[in-house]
């Protein structure tokens, strides 16, 4: 079987984020970037189905500058075996510029797997999978936690609001991948990492599309306000129920 | 025995007897096949990779007369202790005796007395007895102890108890016969009993009196019985030596002299480890990747116990046993190494062997896993008891830290649990996902500057007080990293810190088996610690202390480390610290050691001559295990960063020992051990504090001479 | 003239509450400039009887395609009519309720018909000619504004994040034919289960109660479980301390070493705040910390907190949550 799986890099999500001068992007300085969480538990998930399956292979592709390339080695070292840089400056907003890019690549690829974490954690759309899909005219199924692969078909899993859907449905297929599919992303051994220094990397343009959707402004939420001790005792009780209500708005 | 055999009783001459010629046969096979022996068993540490240890020839010796010869170590524990040191001791002296008796059974008239002056040799004869007499007590109190009150590190089913039991047993014999020989000579020679006995033979001679019934002829045949007994005991016991756990007579000393545990080198430091090596793996999970002196730790190790007795997992009920790792380590050697270096007398035989049948499985077994398993090794706090306790420098620690990096740096391995320390580590440069950028938050107001703003004035500090991830992020451990900035501004010293510059050291990573994840922080650090030229640091952190002073050289970082307990021990030396003269009551405390402060670097003084200093008044009380036996909190080698989920809890154990102590307050000089010992005390509902040593020292400063009210970082 | 078309999530016969949010957020831009809202409701035979629901929320035209095979969700289908439907009725902007189901087919939409999408709205206005959403990212620590302009704009919005109009329009009926057979979709929905109302996740629990070792015996727990049950929403979580104890089982440990997790409120019930808890609980949106030790840490990353004995402020507060439940 033939897997691919589309990941990005994104800045790590426990820093503290300050807007950039512009106005309307994230601050770079400073921060740690690693591959987003959806998209590790995708590279697990097709690390897994490759192990299950012989004589398969996982492609990884990233858009974006050189700095993706350390985020493709890391897949690398997990255990991916080939990895594909599209080469842009930026990774721009609305999924659509970037889903032709990444369509133009995987078209003639042969892959029977394409996988998308639900997400990427930072821009929190989860747009790209189903429109490449739709641009490559193959079947889609998005947010699975669970997967399974039989032959040319597949069924999958996904929760939705009250309930969970079953699926079915042929390959060569997209899928985005759920929290759930799998307990952990591996950790990539140093075994791996050294492994990894001698696998493929290309580097190619990306042909990205038109945009439609731009981001015109960044800013911080409200500062929290500093915590303070309503009081003493039970009798504080109705005080404290008064503030989550009108204050905090969480009941 | 031959008639006519008629030995000369004292006689210039090499006239041998049949009987002599019998035993000069029997001695070269005896010697021929124990060096044999000892030539079979050390090829086996062939099986290990290549390790310098002849460096400070010096320093090695003083170990092995300390260690080795006054025994230093056996000695920490009384009864066992005083025990085998008569052996030990016992055995030299009469070593000498042994080799006049092998010698005189090929060379009859072969004696002492013709080397020595008379008074000499009397004494020299009179030393013999003592310490045959002194060995015997010793060995019959052991032999009592095992079977009959055996301690608990000598129950289970790992310990060789039949072999002991041999072996004490045959040491006793020796003794017997050694006495029976001298009775039986008194009787049968009569020539000689004017000179030959007397005061400094009185064991002999008291004995030989009362045999003085036996006939001449009986008596004589008896001396020769007795006297073959010894010396065929003493050469069957060298021979059985290779082929147990008491190879550990032979092989002890000269581990004690290879051995780095009590130095020389950095004490505690984990081994250097070369990530650009063109090795198929890292660490070791089986024993050609441990280094020839992990495996001669086996062959020295007697199975005493005494580091599984006081290890704080095996007391607490885990599953970990440093003597099962170094005894797993040996059988697990002797178990592989034929198939690998093969046998000594047959050429190539290790490439027959392994096409024996049974050999596939052999060689599909490791150490690790088949042996010492995953759970075992994650049990470890690397608090270093086992290795302060071994009497014959064996470093358990080092082998449970090679097996450690084999499953993480080759098969990502580990408790599932410490995935968000290494990712944190990786993304946020401390183990808790907490934003580098209010690192430095407890500082604010505080009027305490960072190396960057320093450099911006061209000033260069004194000191960097390096605050460490704790003393960052911990709420708790915030109210330490201000008592400590206050000493400092209250005695006027010149420092800084690195604010939001500072990262983890990798420290964590490194005790949790993750090098690479170790390498690239420390050496981020250091890049830091360099641009700023720093010379001096000082943390109240143990780990970051042990690490940045004595682990980070191996990465070209060098800086003079200092531990708050010395740093501020020195200041209240010096009297820099404005202190209240008014102390309030006397309190009594107890001082809890941590382990990388105390075993990993010798400080158990500071932290107590601290709090004296601070308060005169103060009432130190020790718990039952203190100072180089303190017992852990339990967070030490990333054991903070594991669930405990078996058995009793660590911090418990100690806490219960603590409070016990009848002590108001807990000082400690770690925060790692502070939210241990917090934790214990909440769990046993105690009416007892818990204070960092500066907490307790912060709270004396006089408020009149503090440079600049402050409040603390909330 | 700028038309608008909304989908209108239905699922068991039934529309949702964010396809009236989504009509809404439709209302706004189609009355910046004129136009029309026309809405798309797909589902089973029957499912007109919902569309003049729409018509009360401010749709002035509900396109319904009735089919058998679309009682359950068909993402090919509905993309597929969704696409037509945008193009019969010349929509400028194609709005949708940032479900499963929206976040499934918006993208798909859009990439039918050569655009972006905007997605995740919490607030959607006009700007001129451009719709413009905020859109919060990065789990809520930075907010972004969008614009999405070109022919048409394809936008989801978060559901409960915009208010319901009351603003009624015609919604006058009009049938719509599939735009796809349905038995040619390739992705096959083969079961539904819903429901299952089993214990609430502690990663997705908008409320979470923790208890730690101040509650000094397991046996206590229930005071904590009951706070959860008044709640209603609310997942229980424990220290460390207390599932290495044994009191609670380790999956339901939040910390460092155990879950990490970010719920609009979290209640530390006899919990200190050692940092190998609140690793796992800082992010949380409102914290309150109830302790007797005024001095404890969890004061420090707390919102609210109470001073005091545990066993007579939680079974307070619990009753109090329950009132407060009730009343709404």
């Amino acid at each position: 079987m033939k897997i691919a799986v589309c990941i990005k890099r994104v800045p790590d999500m426990g820093a503290r984020f300050k807007i950039g001068a512009d106005g309307a992007s994230i601050d770079e300085t400073g921060l740690k970037f690693d591959m987003s969480d959806f998209d590790e538990w995708a590279v697990e998930a097709a690390l897994q189905l490759a192990e299950k399956h012989a004589g398969s292979t996982v492609t990884v592709i990233s858009l974006g500058p050189d700095s993706v390339q350390e985020t493709l080695r890391k897949a690398l070292a997990m255990g991916a075996d080939a990895a594909v840089q599209l080469k842009a400056e930026s990774v721009p907003a609305g999924g659509f510029a970037v889903a032709q890019a990444l369509a133009a690549e995987l078209k003639d690829g042969g892959y029977d797997l394409i996988l998308f974490g639900r997400l990427a954690v930072d821009s929190a759309a989860g747009i790209t999978g189903p429109m490449v899909a739709e641009l490559l005219g193959l079947p889609c199924a998005t947010a699975l936690c669970k997967l399974d692969v039989q032959g040319t078909s597949a069924t999958g899993e996904r929760q939705i609001e009250g309930g969970v859907e079953q699926l079915a449905f042929p390959l060569p297929a997209v899928c985005t991948i759920d929290q759930g599919l799998v307990v952990q992303a591996r950790y990539p051994s140093l075994k791996g990492i050294m492994a990894a220094k001698k696998k493929p990397l290309a580097s190619k343009p990306a042909a990205l599309g038109g945009v439609g959707v731009t981001i015109t402004k960044m800013e911080l939420p409200a500062e929290r306000a500093a915590g303070r001790i309503v009081g003493e005792g039970a009798d504080a009780v109705p005080e404290l129920v008064r503030l989550l209500q009108t204050e905090a708005k969480v009941l | 025995m031959d008639d006519g055999d008629r030995p000369v009783v004292v006689s210039t001459g090499i006239a041998m007897t049949g009987q002599n010629v019998a035993f000069l046969l029997v001695l070269v096979v005896a010697v021929s096949f124990f060096s044999y022996s000892i030539q079979r068993a050390l090829r086996t540490l062939r099986v290990g990779l290549p390790e310098q240890r002849l460096d400070a020839p010096g320093r090695r010796t003083w170990n092995l007369l300390t260690i080795g010869f006054a025994q230093s170590k056996i000695l920490r524990e009384r009864g066992a202790g005083v025990s085998h040191a008569a052996v030990f001791w016992g055995f030299l002296v009469l070593t000498a005796g042994t080799a006049e008796i092998l010698l005189q059974g090929v060379w009859p008239g072969f004696g002492y007395e013709h080397l020595l002056p008379r008074p000499l040799w009397q004494l020299f004869m009179l030393s013999q007895e003592v310490f045959a007499v002194i060995v015997l007590a010793a060995v019959s109190w052991l032999l009592w102890r095992r079977l009959v009150a055996p301690p608990k590190r000598l129950q289970g089913e790992e310990i060789h108890s039949t072999e002991a039991v041999i072996i004490l047993g045959v040491i006793a014999a020796l003794m017997v016969t050694l006495f029976t020989t001298g009775a039986f000579e008194y009787v049968a020679r009569e020539g000689v009993r004017a000179t030959h006995f007397g005061w400094f033979r009185p064991i002999a001679t008291a004995l030989g009196g009362a045999f003085g019934a036996l006939s001449l002829g009986t008596a004589e045949t008896l001396r020769d019985v007795s006297w073959w007994a010894h010396a065929l005991l003493v050469l069957g016991f060298l021979n059985f030596l290779p082929y147990g756990k008491h190879f550990h007579v032979v092989n002890s000393l000269i581990n004690v002299w290879f051995s780095n545990t009590s130095g020389p080198g950095t004490v505690g430091a984990m081994k250097p480890m070369d990530l650009e090596a063109e090795v198929e793996s890292f660490g070791a999970s089986d024993v050609e990747q441990l280094t020839w002196k992990n495996l001669l730790d086996g062959y020295a190790c007697t199975e005493c116990g005494r580091c599984t007795a006081a290890c704080p997992a095996n007391i607490t009920g885990k599953v970990l046993s440093p003597r099962k790792i170094v005894t797993d380590t040996r059988d697990r050697l002797r178990e592989k190494a034929p198939y690998v270096v093969g046998e000594l007398d047959v050429e190539g035989s290790a490439e027959a062997m392994r096409l024996a049948p049974g050999a596939q499985a052999v060689l599909d077994n490791r150490l690790l896993d088949n042996w010492i398993t995953e759970a075992e090794l994650w049990a470890c706090t690397s608090c270093r008891a086992c290795v302060q306790e071994c009497p014959v420098s064996i470093d358990q620690l080092e082998i449970i830290n090679e097996l450690r990096r084999a499953l993480v740096l080759n098969e990502s391995r580990f408790p599932e649990e410490v995935l968000p320390t290494f990712e944190s580590l990786e993304r946020n440069g401390s183990p808790w996902a907490f934003s580098p950028a209010d690192r430095a938050q407890w500082a604010e107001g505080l009027d305490i500057p960072t190396m960057a703003e320093k450099l911006e004035r061209g000033e260069r500090p004194e000191i960097l007080f390096w605050v460490g991830c704790m003393g960052s992020f911990d709420d708790r451990a915030k109210k330490i990293t201000v008592a400590f900035a206050r000493i400092l501004q209250a005695a006027n010293v010149d420092f800084a810190i690195l604010g939001q510059e500072e990262t983890c050291h990798g420290d964590p990573a490194r005790r949790l088996g993750n090098e690479y994840l170790y390498q690239v922080l420390a050496k981020g650090t250091i890049e830091t610690l360099d641009r700023y030229e720093v010379k001096t640091i000082v943390t109240f952190c143990p780990h970051c202390f042990h690490q940045m002073g004595n682990e980070f050289p191996q990465l070209g970082g060098n800086y003079e480390v200092i531990h708050h307990s010395t740093y501020i021990e020195r200041l209240l030396e010096a009297n820099l610290v404005p202190l209240q003269t008014e102390h309030g009551k006397r309190l009594t405390m107890a001082y809890h050691d941590s382990c990388y402060l105390g075993r990993y670097n010798d400080v158990y003084d500071a932290p107590r001559e601290t709090l004296r200093r601070a308060l005169p008044v103060v009432n130190l009380v020790e718990p039952a295990r203190t100072k180089s036996r303190g017992l852990c909190c339990g967070a030490g080698g990333g054991r903070m960063f594991i669930d405990e989920k078996e058995g009793k809890r660590i911090n418990i154990e100690r806490t219960e020992e603590l409070v016990a102590t009848g002590a108001e307050t807990i000082a400690v000089a770690c925060p790692f051990c502070m939210t241990m010992m917090v934790d214990g005390v909440a769990k046993l509902e105690a009416d007892v504090n818990v204070l960092d040593i500066s907490e307790v020292v912060a709270a004396q400063l006089d408020p009149a001479h503090e440079r600049a009210p402050l409040v603390a970082g909330d | 003239m700028a038309n608008v078309l909304v989908v209108a999530e239905a699922r068991g016969g039934a529309l949702k509450k964010v396809a009236f949010e989504a009509t809404t957020a439709a209302r706004t831009i189609a009355d910046a400039s004129g136009g029309q809202v026309h809405a798309v409701l797909v589902g089973a035979p029957g499912i007109a009887a919902e569309a003049s629901k729409l018509g009360a929320t401010g749709a002035d035209v509900v396109h319904v395609c009735e089919h058998p095979a679309l009682e359950q969700f068909d993402a090919e289908v509905l993309a597929a009519t969704v696409a037509a439907a945008a193009g019969a009725t010349a929509a400028r902007a194609i709005v949708v309720g940032g479900t499963a189901m929206g976040q499934d087919i918006a993208p798909r939409v859009a990439a039918k018909l050569g655009v972006g999408v905007a997605a995740d709205a919490t607030e959607v206005t006009m700007d001129g000619d451009a719709i413009v959403i905020r859109h919060p990212m990065a789990t809520g620590k930075v907010i972004a504004t969008l614009a999405a302009s070109g022919p048409v704009a394809v936008i989801t919005v978060r559901p409960g994040a915009l208010a319901v109009g009351t603003e009624a329009r015609a919604g006058t009926v009009q049938s719509l034919a599939p735009a796809l057979d349905p038995a040619a979709s390739r992705v096959k929905v083969t079961k539904l289960t819903t429901g299952g109302g089993g214990k609430l996740d502690l990663a997705e629990a908008p409320v979470v109660v923790s208890g730690g070792r101040g509650l000094k015996a397991p046996e206590n727990f229930k005071l904590v479980e009951e706070l959860a049950d008044a709640f209603g929403n609310a997942a229980v979580g424990a220290t460390r301390a207390v599932t290495d104890d044994g009191w609670r089982p380790h999956s339901d440990q939040i910390g460092q070493t155990g879950r990490q997790v970010a719920p609009n409120l979290y209640v530390a019930v006899g919990i200190s705040g050692a940092i190998q808890h609140v690793a796992g609980m800082r992010n949380s949106k409102t914290i309150v910390a109830i302790n007797k030790d005024k001095d404890a840490p969890i004061f420090k990353v707390a919102d609210y907190g109470i001073v005091g004995d545990v066993f007579e402020i939680v079974p307070k507060f619990t009753e109090m949550v329950k009132a407060a439940r009730a009343q709404r």
